[in-house]
């Protein structure tokens, strides 16, 4: 039942907050005893040591580098991919939106190019840019790109004609109905582009590192594929989570901000 | 008192509608939908017009002809004696569902039109303090519009409207959308506000009774397409009451020329 | 007419960059058919390929691509079997909910990319690997859309069916599922796109057949002409496979509304 009448000692958060506690201290103590005592060991480090590896890789380096290299030298690929990706999403998502003349010229290119993977690029951008971070930039600047510029262009084809209308008999010319009328309609949108495109640009960056890169996430933990180190995969794949999970919230936290006037609000 | 033609003072009108007609594409794309036909009438400075017909008829498509936001198929809109080609701020409108802009504040909603038509940084404060003031917003500027309530939404819509010092205002049901005491309040309003800031006023609505009380002159269209029956110039003395025997007669005798087929 | 003018323009758009590739690659050569293949280059290695063209790297086009879709559809289907319902299950049964979504948080946002090498080491490089990282990517948007699919319900229809005194078991199917269904059948549709993209993914490191496969050996062969075919048999396979979704989901899920 959708109810939340469990227990009334509890506020619903307290609630939630114990349950958390709860159920990742099952997992672990599991984890634990299943790596410590059954055959699963051979290839299962126990959760602790998965643990203390991942606060050591703060001060000892993986490779050349520490941990928060490795985050930083990532996140600084997504950084630069995601603005270029930004810049150009929006623009031409609101192109197409609004004139139909730009959708005409632009959406057959862009849907001929939209559904192939970021990562099925990587080959070519191997080929076109070697293995510098031109390259990886590249890939991550796909992965965001397109749903940036789809959800732009959802919003600025939704755009309620009633408000360019006001906008017009209020004394607005075209490029203020652009502006001023279009541009802001379309925010919301965007922002919902923006944070899948921020999720996608994160694993575009592990996949593009997993194939061609000497430091940075997706190195480490292919690294500890091929020294068959599975304790460093898995100290990877906590760090992988974590940086997701701050990323995904970031956006959405900024759109409250931003978007205090956009009432109804989605999941 | 009902018979117009004589009734009305000849002055020149500021808006004349000429023989006009709207037909749109059928939706298979073969036939036409007539929705307007042959519509003539003028309007006067400072005139509140009512147009009232019953459900769907083409009154909303009328009104955007009449602002510039259509365009007739047949005849045409004069303003001022100049062809009506396009929307300008010397026409205001307000909305059924207020079509305020969500993202900007009450004020800068207000001061919309005398921004974008580059009016002095002064002068755009000014007409948002006094609008505000005569619509009974004051002390609202910074809230959203979805803090607000229906009805302070549809005056905000009217100060808008307003800000821009329009020589026409369209309505179209703008309180359609409103509880009935709600409603009353704001007709009760907008005939305050349209007393104290004179302007020639267009009204499309759908209720007999909005109608009687904030007219002077009611054109009653029928469906299909749409076209006009009859019109009545009223004189009750303002303000009106709305069981007063007068209010009641006239309601009387334009409900039964109603033409309810649909 | 006016939306013939469009159609045309396209066209034209179309036509006319497809013409300068053409010219800067075989005509004047100003870009080395190593970096870029010229159109026609690509053509003619498509209609090899497609004919049954094995080089160069082992397997023709249309093995290539059922190799793929076996992979792929395989780990769609154990993410769906089992996401589908966990999704259900989290958001019906708050006791459920509490203990299993905090778990299910950890995963979620871990890329499915991530776990490849972990799945490599444990399960080796073959079908087992391969159907687990899809698996990965499959179930995180089953979960999730079935989960707000059911959280949408709408209280009122919830309190309408208690008052006709419907047990929970009747609350959950008669109500609760009509409702999420069209969600559910979105996320059946954004599981098997993320399963597509990890799939390729997946195979340019650990394969010896498939698409993913094809691009990635085309590159160590200076092959580009078969890259960019690969390329664009993936694109092409994807966009079918979420157009055959959509037309289940236009048959199943009949209240015109759509929801995405």
């Amino acid at each position: 039942m959708i109810d939340s009448t469990t227990n009334s000692r509890f506020t619903n958060k307290q609630l939630i907050i114990i349950y958390t506690i709860i159920s990742l201290v099952c997992l672990l103590i599991v984890w634990e005893l299943v790596a410590r005592f059954t055959s699963a060991s051979m290839f299962l480090p126990p959760a602790s040591e998965v643990l203390t590896a991942f606060f050591r890789s703060f001060a000892e380096p993986i490779g050349q580098h520490t941990m928060l290299f490795h985050v930083g030298i990532s996140l600084y690929r997504v950084a630069v991919a995601f603005l270029f990706a930004t810049v150009i999403g929006i623009a031409l998502g609101v192109g197409m939106g609004y004139s139909r003349l730009f959708e005409a010229i632009f959406k057959p290119l862009f849907e001929f190019i939209r559904p192939i993977p970021p990562l099925a690029w990587i080959p070519l951008s191997i080929l076109w840019f070697g293995l510098s971070d031109t390259g990886k930039f590249f890939i991550i600047f796909l992965g965001c790109f397109c749903f940036i510029t789809v959800n732009t262009y959802d919003g600025a084809k939704n755009v309620d004609p009633e408000l360019m209308g006001a906008a017009r008999m209020l004394g607005a010319n075209e490029r203020q109905v652009f502006f001023k009328i279009v541009l802001p309609s379309s925010v919301p949108y965007i922002f919902a582009g923006l944070q899948i495109a921020v999720t996608a640009g994160w694993s575009a960056v592990v996949g593009a590192e997993m194939i061609q890169s000497n430091e940075g996430v997706g190195w480490v933990i292919i690294r500890g594929m091929s020294t068959g180190n599975t304790v460093q995969i898995m100290v990877g794949i906590v760090a992988i989570g974590i940086v997701g999970f701050i990323l995904a919230n970031l956006t959405s936290a900024l759109e409250r901000r931003l978007c205090a006037w956009n009432a109804q609000k989605g999941i | 008192m009902e018979r117009s033609e004589g009734n009305i003072k000849k002055k020149n009108p500021v808006l004349e509608c000429r023989n006009v007609g709207r037909s749109f594409d059928s939706y298979d794309g073969k036939g036409k939908n007539e929705v307007l036909r042959g519509m003539n009438f003028e309007v006067y400075e400072n005139e509140f017009l009512v147009l009232f017909g019953a459900g769907q008829c083409g009154k909303t498509t009328l009104l955007n002809i009449l602002a510039g936001l259509d365009m007739p198929t047949e005849g045409e809109v004069y303003a001022n004696g100049e062809k009506v080609s396009g929307p300008a701020p010397e026409r205001g409108f307000v909305y059924q569902k207020t079509s305020l802009f969500p993202w900007m504040t009450v004020e800068d909603n207000v001061g919309f039109g005398p921004k974008v038509r580059h009016l002095p940084e002064k002068e755009c404060k000014e007409r948002i303090r006094k609008y505000l003031d005569l619509v009974g917003l004051t002390g609202f500027e910074k809230s959203y519009p979805s803090q607000l309530s229906g009805g302070m939404r549809q005056r905000v819509g009217i100060a808008r409207a307003y800000a821009n010092e329009p020589d026409i205002m369209f309505m179209d049901e703008p309180f359609g959308h409103l509880d009935a005491q709600t409603r009353y309040m704001m007709e009760e309003e907008l005939q305050r506000i349209w007393q104290q800031e004179k302007r020639t006023v267009i009204f499309v609505t759908n209720n007999i009774e909005e109608a009687l009380f904030l007219a002077d002159r009611i054109i009653l269209l029928t469906n299909c397409p749409t076209h006009i029956k009859q019109e009545y110039s009223i004189t009750m003395q303002r303000p009106r009451d709305y069981v007063d025997p007068e209010f009641l007669r006239l309601r009387q005798l334009i409900t039964d020329n109603m033409d309810l087929t649909l | 007419m006016k939306k013939h003018k469009y159609t045309v323009i396209s066209v034209c758009s179309f036509l006319i960059v497809l013409i300068i590739w053409q010219l800067v690659t075989d005509v004047f050569h100003l870009v080395s058919p190593i970096m870029l293949p010229s159109p026609t280059t690509i053509l003619k290695t498509f209609w090899y390929k497609l004919t049954g063209g094995t080089v160069p790297d082992g397997s023709s086009l249309i093995q290539n691509i059922l190799s793929s879709l076996k992979i792929a559809l395989g780990g769609y289907v154990v993410g769906v079997v089992i996401g589908v319902p966990l999704g259900i299950g989290m958001a019906w049964s708050r006791r459920f909910e509490l203990f299993a979504k905090p778990l299910f948080d950890i995963i979620r946002p871990v890329p499915a990319l991530a776990w490849i090498p972990l799945m490599i080491l444990w399960l080796g490089i073959g079908y087992a690997s391969k159907v687990g990282i899809i698996f990965f990517a499959a179930f995180i948007s089953a979960t999730v859309n079935s989960y707000t699919g059911i959280r949408q319900t709408s209280q009122v229809h919830l309190w309408v069916g208690k008052t006709f005194g419907a047990t929970n078991r009747q609350l959950l199917f008669k109500v609760a599922l009509p409702t999420a269904l069209p969600m559910i059948f979105t996320g059946l549709r954004l599981a098997l796109g993320s399963a597509w993209v990890a799939l390729v993914a997946a195979e340019m490191l650990a394969a010896t057949s498939g698409l993913g496969y094809m691009i990635q050996i085309s590159r160590l062969l200076g092959r580009p002409d078969v890259i960019i075919v690969g390329m664009i048999t993936i694109g092409f396979v994807g966009l079918l496979l979420n157009t055959v979704l959509e037309q289940l989901q236009k048959r199943f899920v009949r209240r015109g509304k759509k929801h995405d």
